[in-house]
């Protein structure tokens, strides 16, 4: 099986990697949850409103 | 090979620096290539200098008898300084300016192969990225490589400053990779690891690492991270560094400058004076010693290209930036330094990262005002031994003798022997004639200090 990472030079720890496979689901998570509520809030906040502007992320 | 290489550029296989004729130049190897090429196609390398957050270069012909892929030549940093050295501010500065980069590289298919403190220089008052060479093309779901240096570098440093103590900092002089996770995560009060950020990052990080140190597979495990994942690590990382904060200080030198031996009328005259001599020399980069705040540092940066302001005090450089950042000014560099035990040499041969003294080299004037009391009353170093140390510094030296009179050598002798018979202005000078030339010398008015303005003999 071909190797998926191919390292650099540094010595990243395996430790660092597995934390953060874990992490990185909950924390990418929040985030998406976070844009998309903020575009509901806007969405709802411009309904009746010629424009509709959503901000950027 | 035309030059010599840096001897702190050594471990990455994609190119190193090296000096020729008193220039910084950045060689290529074929490792680097396609990781270089990449950088500049993908339209990363203009993304990065459009928000100044990489230093910008030009390519340059091999007229060095390398066999390299390209050379590369970065805009000059006119001081070199290191995360030791660096306030709270500047410190966390850095760190944000290494999460912006990494999530801006994302967004153009790359990703930094590293996330030391290291990578980070001064330039123009503001934290800039100078490896040009720690982009590489991020393979699909990826875990980033980068992200335990980062927390030993940055994170773990910062959390201790802010939650400990102020100079925690300094432990990277001696953690030449950054501070170890576990060390940080014992040092830390039990409720700042309540913090989410703190305890997903350095905590579980720690016992992550513990974990899987001991374990001895043969081959790694295959850990996917998405950019989304990557995204919300960095978002996360960026807003526990965000919301550190030292706690407010209270030092000796806190309102320094309410209660030395002025009047408002020598103030402004010591300034005047300052300009004067300074400008008299010409110089282009100024070491301030003892700046405190950076108030008569700022005096000197009106009539010179970049001054240095060193203070031993947390505090004071903290407040010195804050005010640089504040302004926007460019040609001040705040800097901790303690003249009684200076930045030592660290790394490999007990040279990659250079001490102080040689870093000085480029320093055309030191000012010490309101200092030498310090160094030779409160710390006991003779006058003679003080002149010829800055006379390693610089050619120039602008002195301010505090004799025995002033209210503040009264306050530091109050509770101590007078050893010091030669502590007197006629030894001043004669221990300062041993180096220097007297260029010129002026009492200051309503004060019972004395100018200085002083040339290297030789």
């Amino acid at each position: 099986m071909e190797s998926l990472i191919h390292f650099a030079y540094l010595d990243p720890g395996t430790g660092s990697l597995v934390l953060q496979s874990i992490v990185g689901v909950l924390l990418g998570t929040i985030v998406v949850l976070r844009t998309k509520i903020k575009q509901l809030y806007y969405k709802f906040k411009n309904i009746g409103k010629k424009e509709e502007t959503t901000p950027e992320e | 090979m035309k030059g010599t290489i840096d001897p702190g550029s050594f471990r990455d296989p994609a190119g190193s620096v090296f000096r020729y004729k008193d220039e910084v130049y950045r060689q290529i190897t074929e490792v680097g290539k396609a990781d270089y090429d990449a950088l500049m196609s993908t339209g990363l390398y203009d993304a990065l200098i459009a928000k100044q957050l990489l230093i910008a270069h030009k390519e340059v012909k091999n007229d060095f008898d390398l066999s390299a892929y390209k050379i590369i030549k970065p805009k000059t940093i006119p001081f070199i300084s290191y995360p030791y050295e660096w306030s709270f501010s500047q410190l966390k500065d850095a760190a944000l300016v290494t999460l912006e980069i990494q999530k801006v590289a994302l967004a153009y298919g790359m990703e930094l192969k590293d996330a030391s403190g290291y990578n980070i220089q001064f330039l123009d008052g503001k934290p800039i990225f100078i490896d040009t060479l720690s982009f590489r093309k991020r393979a699909t779901d990826a875990p980033w490589e980068g992200y335990g240096q980062f927390c030993r570098h940055f994170l773990a440093p910062l959390a201790l400053m802010a939650k400990v103590d102020i100079e925690l900092n300094k432990l990277l002089i001696t953690a030449i990779d950054g501070i170890p996770l576990d060390t940080a995560n014992k040092l830390l009060p039990r409720t700042t690891k309540l913090k989410p950020g703190i305890f997903m990052h350095l905590s579980l990080h720690a016992r992550s690492q513990a974990k899987h140190a001991a374990t001895t597979a043969a081959t790694p495990k295959q850990t996917k991270v998405s950019t989304t994942a990557l995204l919300g690590i960095i978002s996360s990382l960026g807003s526990t560094v965000r919301s550190l904060r030292p706690k407010s200080p209270h030092t000796e030198w806190a309102d320094y400058y309410n209660f030395t031996n002025y009047n408002s009328s020598s103030f402004g005259e010591k300034k005047k004076l300052v300009k004067t001599l300074i400008k008299k020399t010409k110089a282009t980069q100024v070491l301030d010693i003892g700046a405190n705040n950076g108030l008569f540092s700022r005096v000197a940066a009106e009539v010179s290209e970049l001054v240095i302001s060193a203070d031993i005090d947390p505090f004071a450089v903290e407040h010195n930036y804050l005010t640089l950042k504040q302004n926007n000014e460019k040609s001040i560099l705040p800097l901790k330094l303690d003249l009684i035990n200076p930045s030592p040499a660290i790394g490999w041969a007990n040279n990659e990262r250079q001490n102080i003294t040689k870093r000085c080299q480029s320093i055309d004037l030191v000012m010490a005002l309101a200092l030498v009391h310090h160094l030779a009353l409160s710390n006991n170093v003779p006058l003679p031994k003080i002149f010829e140390y800055f006379t390693q510094l610089a050619p120039y030296l602008l002195i301010e003798f505090v004799p025995k009179e002033d209210s503040q050598v009264k306050k530091l002798l109050a509770t101590r022997k007078d050893i010091f018979p030669d502590y007197t202005i006629e030894g001043f000078e004669a221990a300062a004639k041993k180096y220097y030339k007297v260029t010129q010398k002026v009492p200051i008015k309503n004060s019972h200090r004395v100018l200085y303005l002083l040339e290297r003999k030789g």
